[in-house]
């Protein structure tokens, strides 16, 4: 089928930009003045420690050399090795991955399930308080950085009212036994839910508000046009225009933006992970940045420039799918 | 003669915008019998389009209708009474919103907008489209309605309807995508079927073809038509009577053929003498001079007068309503213009009015504003 076809073309179309995100990647960590194994090794090493460290590392060798070594490895899976953690870089990401996307995720739940009501009202209820409404909480949700209003949620939720943790997180797929307080996976899920409530709001709000804004304007569009003047004066239901016929024409650049948040949220998960500390990719990539772990911020690097491909990709396949008169390219 | 199918009378509808109210259609009234196709004939900005969204209360906002009645079958899609306290409010019998949703659109009065391109929803197929507003309109149920929506495809020369039932609008040109539009007036089996400028926007060769096949339906279908245009000779391909409308008002009202050879008023005459022909060169066009005044601030006196060939001083001062100048006899001939003997208001002995002076192009702004007063 065409839509299959064209996935798997954007996903050949993207391995020149992977192979690109490498490269920057790399050639950038390794301009970092400084050496992850002074940092290793302390200010006055012995020079035969610090050699056979660089060359347990493969530090040694020049650095086209380590450029090809590093790209072969990528390409079959292998990220090198950590020198802070002195383990696979891909298993640390292993680790910290689910922890970010579980947490971007529910940010992402969390901004569309209230981003699209409050959109479509604001469009439908224009100029009436409930989008004067609307429009202000968006626009104090676009410019305000996530990292203050997860400073802000904990103050307080968890400090002053103590409703919520404000720090860690439970994963949902930790051992019950493991827990405290869980004896059962019911009671494992219901204490991440909570764990999860502020850092979801604090990451989530950027998002609800862009989402909100693009919805309004677009719904705005949508029901001005022609189609929406035709569907009523055939007698169609006012909320059958506003859930079907124009709802489905508005989604598109809906779509586009949520996409690119993904991207935005990535770097927002950064900021979150620090304020509610989480054990995330965000939290991995400051301690790489840090401690001048090359191995660690090539890898970190990577994935978040892989991430935000499929993102990109999988905002192009949905649009295509919405939107008929996009093509498939191959008529 | 029977009962009208649409009777409009005295509506107006205005705009209640920040420079003040535009009275887009100021008291117009015209009838629609059965089986008619009616023609509402204008310049841009005449208030055609907002007479025929009045007819299906879709006026949008800051528009609002404000006065007249609008009957259509012995309903009353709108009409006004005096309450004890003096306030105007809606009659008992006026259809509600919900009424004209479920019994007048679609169902007994269908549209036909101008722009084919844009009136049909880019992300729905075209039989999708179709087949929703039948199963609303018909009482279909879905396998029936998409019966009858490939049928009513066929019958508009949509070639392989039940393959094109299936297709987006983006895949059919305009001349197909105004056919097809077409199709879903006709498919809701409606009395009275608004047709908004249908063919302004397509080339001359399409809308020679959609003009034939409209008038094969109509007669196959015996439905009535309202049909809005600016194009006189659309009017004398399809209509069987004419409304002429200038700024809100409608002037002229005849049989097609009295129209064009009886021609009763001079904007008529105008528009008539304004249309090009194979004859004449472009030079010699004869375009209205100046352009339509304001509907916000309407001249005084006939609303044509600054930009009329034949106006006199009497013509800034009184403001004819349209009479019967029909002799016995004949179809009815509505025109408003004093330069008939049946408005006797002193025409012959008025000086005429300096056109050449206030002619071209500034002739509208002079003559609406300051000057009148």
């Amino acid at each position: 089928m065409s839509l299959l076809r064209y996935t798997l073309r954007r996903f050949a179309q993207a391995i020149p930009v992977l192979i690109g995100i490498v490269t920057i990647t790399f050639f950038l960590a390794n301009q970092i003045p400084g050496d992850p194994v002074e940092i290793m090794l302390g200010p006055t090493p012995a020079q035969e420690q610090v050699e056979a460290i660089r060359a347990q590392y493969g530090l040694d060798r020049p650095i086209h050399v380590r450029y090809f070594t590093y790209l072969s490895g990528v390409a079959t899976g292998d990220l090198g090795l950590s020198i802070y953690y002195d383990r696979p870089v891909l298993e640390m990401i292993m680790l910290r991955l689910p922890v970010t996307l579980l947490l971007m995720l529910s940010a992402f739940a969390f901004a569309i399930v209230t981003a699209i009501p409050l959109g479509v009202i604001s469009a439908k209820r224009r100029n009436e308080p409930a989008d004067h409404i609307s429009r202000i909480v968006s626009l104090i949700g676009v410019s305000t950085p996530s990292f203050w209003i997860g400073l802000v949620l904990i103050i307080v939720f968890a400090f002053y009212l103590g409703w919520f943790p404000a720090r860690g997180l439970v994963l949902p797929w930790a051992d019950p036994a493991d827990v405290r307080g869980a004896a059962t996976r019911i009671e494992v899920l219901r204490q991440t839910a909570h764990h999860l409530f502020l850092p979801m709001i604090g990451l989530g709000t950027l998002q609800m508000a862009q989402i909100t804004r693009i919805e309004r304007s677009s719904m705005v569009d949508s029901l001005q046009g022609e189609y929406v003047k035709l569907a009523r004066a055939y007698g169609v239901p006012e909320s059958t225009i506003v859930r079907k016929h124009a709802f489905q024409v508005a989604q598109l650049p809906v779509i586009t933006i949520i996409g690119l948040g993904l991207s935005t949220a990535l770097g927002g998960a950064v900021l979150t992970e620090t304020v509610f500390e989480i054990q995330g990719m965000g939290r991995l990539i400051i301690t790489a940045i840090n401690n001048q772990d090359y191995q660690l911020i090539m890898g970190t690097t990577l994935v978040f420039g892989f991430v935000y491909v499929i993102g990109v990709i999988v905002t192009d396949i949905t649009y295509s799918y919405l939107d008929p008169r996009v093509t498939y390219g191959d008529e | 003669m029977s009962e009208p199918l649409l009777s409009v009378r005295d509506l107006k509808t205005q705009f209640f915008t920040e420079d003040g109210t535009v009275r887009a259609v100021d008291g117009i009234s015209f009838d629609v019998n059965e089986g008619e196709i009616v023609g509402l004939v204008g310049e841009s900005g005449a208030g055609k389009s907002v007479a025929t969204s009045s007819i299906l209360r879709l006026v949008d906002s800051p528009g609002e209708i404000v006065g007249g009645e609008i009957e259509f079958k012995g309903e009353t899609i709108f009409g006004l009474e005096e309450s004890d306290d003096g306030e105007l409010r809606p009659r008992d019998e006026m259809l509600t919103e919900e009424e004209m949703r479920k019994r007048i659109r679609g169902r007994e009065i269908a549209i036909i907008f101008q722009d084919p391109m844009e009136s049909l929803n880019p992300v729905f197929t075209v039989g999708g489209q179709l087949r929703e507003f039948i199963e609303i309109n018909r009482d279909l149920d879905a396998a029936e309605a998409k019966e009858e929506a490939i049928d009513m495809l066929r019958e508009v020369g949509i070639p392989a309807p039940k393959e094109r039932y299936d297709e987006y609008p983006h895949q059919f040109s305009g001349g197909m995508r105004q056919r097809v539009l077409i199709a879903m007036a006709l498919a809701c089996q409606p009395d009275l079927i608004i047709a908004d400028e249908p063919t302004t926007a397509l080339d001359v060769t399409v809308e020679g073809e959609i003009l034939e096949m409209v008038k094969d339906l109509q007669e196959k279908y015996d439905t009535s038509f309202i049909w809005v245009t600016h194009d006189m000779s659309v009017v004398a391909e399809i209509c069987d009577r004419v409304n002429v409308m200038y700024l809100g008002e409608i002037i002229e009202q005849a049989e097609v053929d009295d129209l064009f050879y009886d021609t009763k008023h001079p904007y008529t005459s105008a528009l008539l003498d304004s249309m090009p022909r194979p004859d004449e060169t472009v030079d010699e066009l004869r375009p209205i001079k100046g352009v339509m005044p304001e509907a916000i601030d309407p001249p005084a006196g006939c609303r044509f007068h600054s930009r009329c060939p034949e106006a006199r001083e009497v013509c800034r001062e009184v403001h004819p309503e349209p009479r019967d100048l029909s002799e016995d006899g004949e179809a009815l001939h509505t025109a408003a213009c004093v330069k008939h003997d049946a408005f006797d208001v002193g025409y012959d002995a008025s000086p005429p009015i300096d056109t050449e002076a206030t002619g071209g192009f500034s002739a509208g702004f002079t003559e609406t504003g300051g000057e009148a007063e």
